[in-house]
């Protein structure tokens, strides 16, 4: 439970090693030891546990100033959970201070799309007055991706099993193209996909905003609605959304939550879209269906690793194998491929500037490949590299070049 | 000091200068755990500016600590009450690697990793190691005289400093030594600033001595069912001229702390893991390699293993890797000792620390560079219960002068620091730690220079 009495000895456990200073896309570009784990842990410590301290702006600013890329929780030798440290703190500064209506209005808002696309065109207005999304940010697609595909889709011949999909809103409303490809491979390898309606948004933008009831509304709502399906796996596209239903969700309830259950066994289910294509025990079949398609033109393409992969052991490898199946394309790694890119969900829009300098040092990474594209399963990452690329290059998820392999876009 | 903040923002970019508690906060303390607030953090990215910086805290008597990384486990970064931190991390360029005469030049905030990929990309080799390399400084390295299981081979920073450039405390800046490798001018003040814990002056930039990246490197390990057979081997392999360039030892409580942390199928009743590296070419390698299994053979071992390729040999290294997350989870606090004892007086100093262990009821891993004979106990604690940390600092005590006693030093690796500041006169006596103290007035007449480090007014104060 995202309480701070319930991280207090995960903040002491910290012991004060500091190579987190490595890890940290923000301490990188602003040389402050304020910015990097270590320093927020205790901080937090001094204003929320210990009460040293009073919460000022500068406070605020240091804690907002976080990614919650979790680079630095990947290479901690203790594990501290610092962006959990981090959220816990935001949910205290909120529950005490508030966000300001608009933003909370919003982020109620964003969770539960149950309605219609209007209340996200009307909510994307709110947003841009609020300056919660940039002047060129995309209009939503109308209709929603989860407006127009039917709620299950059946593969042409033998089923070999079931799958729940669990649409994100970056495919509900900004990439659908993403979802078609995804029924598509899914389908093409015998797979019956399930599709629930009124799906909600993941939760993971509330709880980064400190928003945990909104979050817990979410969390409920999509537990609910997956543990009743009778499928295999639920799949995900968005490696944030899939960080937020196999890790987090279970942390924004109370651990004796009736929907505790719910939640555990959705978790268990959840496989992010291009490590359940590249399984072992799949790779027969679709390497069948790789075997029958045309070659793609010869291309170079690139692999930004999202920050949300802890969770999923093979979400980093699977791209990469992917790749490595289709003739015609080469995978040119680049450099860090792992840092952050700058985007950190919404934060971009908030700390501009400083995004900004993080996504700079990840283009130039990007073009000393020479690659002709870049692919990421992340798409907070796909919208800021895209704008970053100035649309010089294309930008999108493996699972897109995967269906235009086998020829089913 | 209402006017500090002011005058400080007025000799640097005041956006290089930093008042807020928060963010003061950040710098309270390195890796040990005593936490003070200083009065303000500066970051200069000069020399010039370091000297500006150097100049007002001696004309206004106001203390300073220089900061690298703040990775030290001695306390030497730990700042004093009403301190100025000089950051020193934004001196990162590296001004210069020569090849033709094996020498580089750096700024002080050089991270240590940095400077070795830089240099192998270029077929150079920059031996020292210690385990905080991925983020600590080069300055902090030749201030703190950091090595790491390389030593054994190659020796420890202080081995690689040719030159340095410093700022006095008044605001000189000088220069010592540079790229000769022979130097007989002068007193050595190059060796006297390394390892002087920002003590006596800044060290901005270092100019080091580099080797040629070794064609060829093989690891292997040794498990022995006693300690002291693997020590005779130890010292049979060193004796015989096949110097490892790494050789470390996991004794049985490591080893059971990282199988806890990470199931790699050691050894379960092994009181001796050695973890034997060796570089050169490549014929002279495989040659000693062999040479040291069949001392290894005749002082008893139980089982080698030689690395068949260099995936074998991460699998190897990987335990040795993996110790300090293991011992990191194991407790909030950690004491990380160095003392360091005559590489044939290790399983007198195992036994010591086991001794100690005990009689203190704490737990203490040992494990360390057995080939240079530098230990490191770690001392499992937690600075919110005083009790148990009054122990553990009772127990670091008794480990500094039991390793004194067997012939040793108080430190390896790690520096001074404030953390054993209070042995020092155990190692050199009044007489020794007075001319220390005569030698830091000369250099830092009004005692600005990281006060309270290397040693106390007062002496023992422990034990």
């Amino acid at each position: 439970m995202y309480r701070l009495k319930d991280y207090a000895k995960e903040i002491n456990r910290c012991i004060q090693c500091n190579f987190c200073l490595e890890h940290c896309p923000v301490y990188i570009e602003d040389g402050l030891e304020s910015s990097v784990a270590r320093g927020r842990l205790n901080l937090i410590q001094a204003l929320l546990l210990e009460k040293t301290l009073i919460l000022s702006d500068r406070a605020g600013v240091l804690l907002n100033r976080c990614l919650l890329c979790t680079n630095c929780t990947q290479g901690c030798p203790s594990g501290i959970p610092v962006d959990d440290i981090v959220i816990t703190a935001r949910v205290e500064l909120q529950k005490n201070y508030g966000l300001g209506r608009g933003k909370s209005f919003l982020l109620r808002q964003v969770v539960n799309r149950s309605n219609t696309t209007n209340i996200a065109t009307k909510a994307l207005s709110l947003a841009r007055r609020l300056n919660m999304v940039p002047e060129e940010f995309p209009e939503v697609v109308s209709p929603s991706f989860e407006q127009r595909v039917p709620s299950i889709v059946k593969p042409e011949g033998e089923i070999r099993g079931k799958v729940g999909y669990f649409i994100g809103c970056a495919t509900n409303y900004l990439y659908p193209e993403i979802g078609d490809a995804v029924i598509k491979v899914l389908t093409a390898l015998g797979y019956e996909v399930v599709i629930p309606a009124n799906q909600h948004c993941c939760g993971i933008p509330a709880l980064a905003h400190g928003e945990l009831g909104a979050a817990q509304e979410a969390v409920r709502w999509n537990a609910d609605l997956f543990s009743k399906l009778d499928v295999d796996a639920v799949i995900t596209d968005c490696t944030s959304c899939g960080y937020m239903l196999k890790v987090k969700a279970a942390k924004t309830l109370e651990n004796n939550d009736p929907c505790q259950s719910k939640v555990a066994s959705v978790a268990e289910k959840v496989v992010e879209i291009t490590e359940f294509v590249t399984r072992e025990g799949l790779g027969h079949n679709f390497k069948l269906i790789l075997g029958k398609s045309k070659d793609l033109e010869r291309m170079d393409v690139t692999y930004h690793v999202p920050c949300h992969r802890a969770w999923s052991p093979n979400l980093i490898q699977a791209p990469r194998k992917l790749i490595s199946m289709l003739p015609a394309v080469s995978l040119a790694e680049m450099n860090e491929p792992q840092r952050c890119c700058g985007a950190g969900g919404s934060f971009f829009v908030d700390h501009k500037d400083l995004a900004e300098s993080i996504l700079d040092r990840k283009l130039k990474n990007i073009q000393s490949t020479g690659a002709e594209a870049v692919m990421t399963q992340c798409p907070a990452c796909r919208y800021y590299l895209r704008g970053g690329l100035e649309k010089k290059m294309p930008v999108f998820h493996p699972l897109e070049l995967l269906a235009k392999a086998i020829h089913l876009v | 000091m209402p006017g500090l903040i002011r005058d400080l923002e007025a000799l640097l970019d005041p956006r290089r200068v930093f008042s807020q508690p928060e963010d003061l906060l950040a710098y309270m303390n390195d890796a040990t755990h005593k936490r003070v607030m200083p009065a303000v953090v500066v970051q200069p990215v000069t020399s010039a500016e370091i000297s500006r910086v150097l100049s007002y805290a001696n004309t206004h008597r106001i203390p300073v600590v220089p900061r690298g990384a703040g990775t030290g486990l001695a306390g030497g970064a730990t700042p004093g009450t009403e301190s100025i931190v000089i950051d020193l991390k934004g001196l990162r360029q590296v001004i210069e690697v020569d090849k033709q005469n094996l020498t580089a030049t750096v700024e002080c905030g050089v991270v240590t990793q940095k400077f070795h990929t830089l240099v192998e990309s270029m077929g150079l080799f920059y031996p020292p190691d210690p385990q905080s390399m991925l983020v600590c400084t080069m300055g902090g390295n030749v201030a703190t005289r950091a090595g790491g299981p390389r030593g054994v081979k190659y020796g420890t920073t202080k081995d690689y400093v040719l030159g340095v450039k410093a700022v006095l405390p008044d605001g000189e800046i000088i220069s010592y030594g540079g790229k000769s490798v022979k130097m007989s001018s002068g007193y050595d003040l190059a060796r006297l600033l390394t390892g002087s814990e920002g003590t006596l002056g800044i060290i901005s930039n270092v100019t080091v001595k580099l080797l040629t990246l070794p064609a060829y490197r093989q690891t292997m390990v040794a498990v022995f069912a006693e300690l002291e057979a693997a020590a005779e081997a130890v010292s049979a392999i060193i004796a015989a001229g096949a110097v490892p360039s790494s050789l470390e030892l996991l004794t049985k409580s490591s080893l059971e702390t990282i199988e806890a942390f990470m199931p790699l199928g050691l050894p379960k009743d092994a009181e001796a893991f050695l973890l034997i590296e060796l570089d050169g070419h490549e014929e002279k390698v495989k040659e000693e390699t062999q040479q040291i299994r069949a001392i290894c053979q005749k002082k008893g071992v139980t089982e080698t293993k030689i690395a068949r390729d260099a995936s074998e040999a991460e699998r190897m290294w990987l335990a040795r890797r993996v110790l300090f997350p293991a011992t990191a989870r194991r407790a909030p606090n950690i004491l990380i000792e160095d003392a360091t004892v005559n590489r044939t007086q290790v399983p007198a100093m195992v036994r010591a620390i086991k001794r100690i262990a005990k009689l203190n009821h704490l737990v203490i891993g040992v494990s360390g560079h057995v080939g240079d004979g530098n230990l490191h106990p770690g001392i499992l604690t937690d600075r919110s219960d005083p009790e148990l940390m009054r122990r553990a600092e009772k127990a670091m005590g008794e480990i500094a002068k039991e390793a004194l006693n067997l012939g040793g030093t108080l430190s390896g690796e790690h520096g001074i620091g404030y953390l054993k500041a209070p042995f020092l006169e155990w190692e050199f006596q009044s007489a020794g730690v007075n001319l220390m103290r005569r030698i830091k007035h000369a250099f830092d007449p009004n005692g600005i220079m990281n006060p309270g480090k290397i040693w106390v007014d007062g002496g023992e104060t422990h034990v």
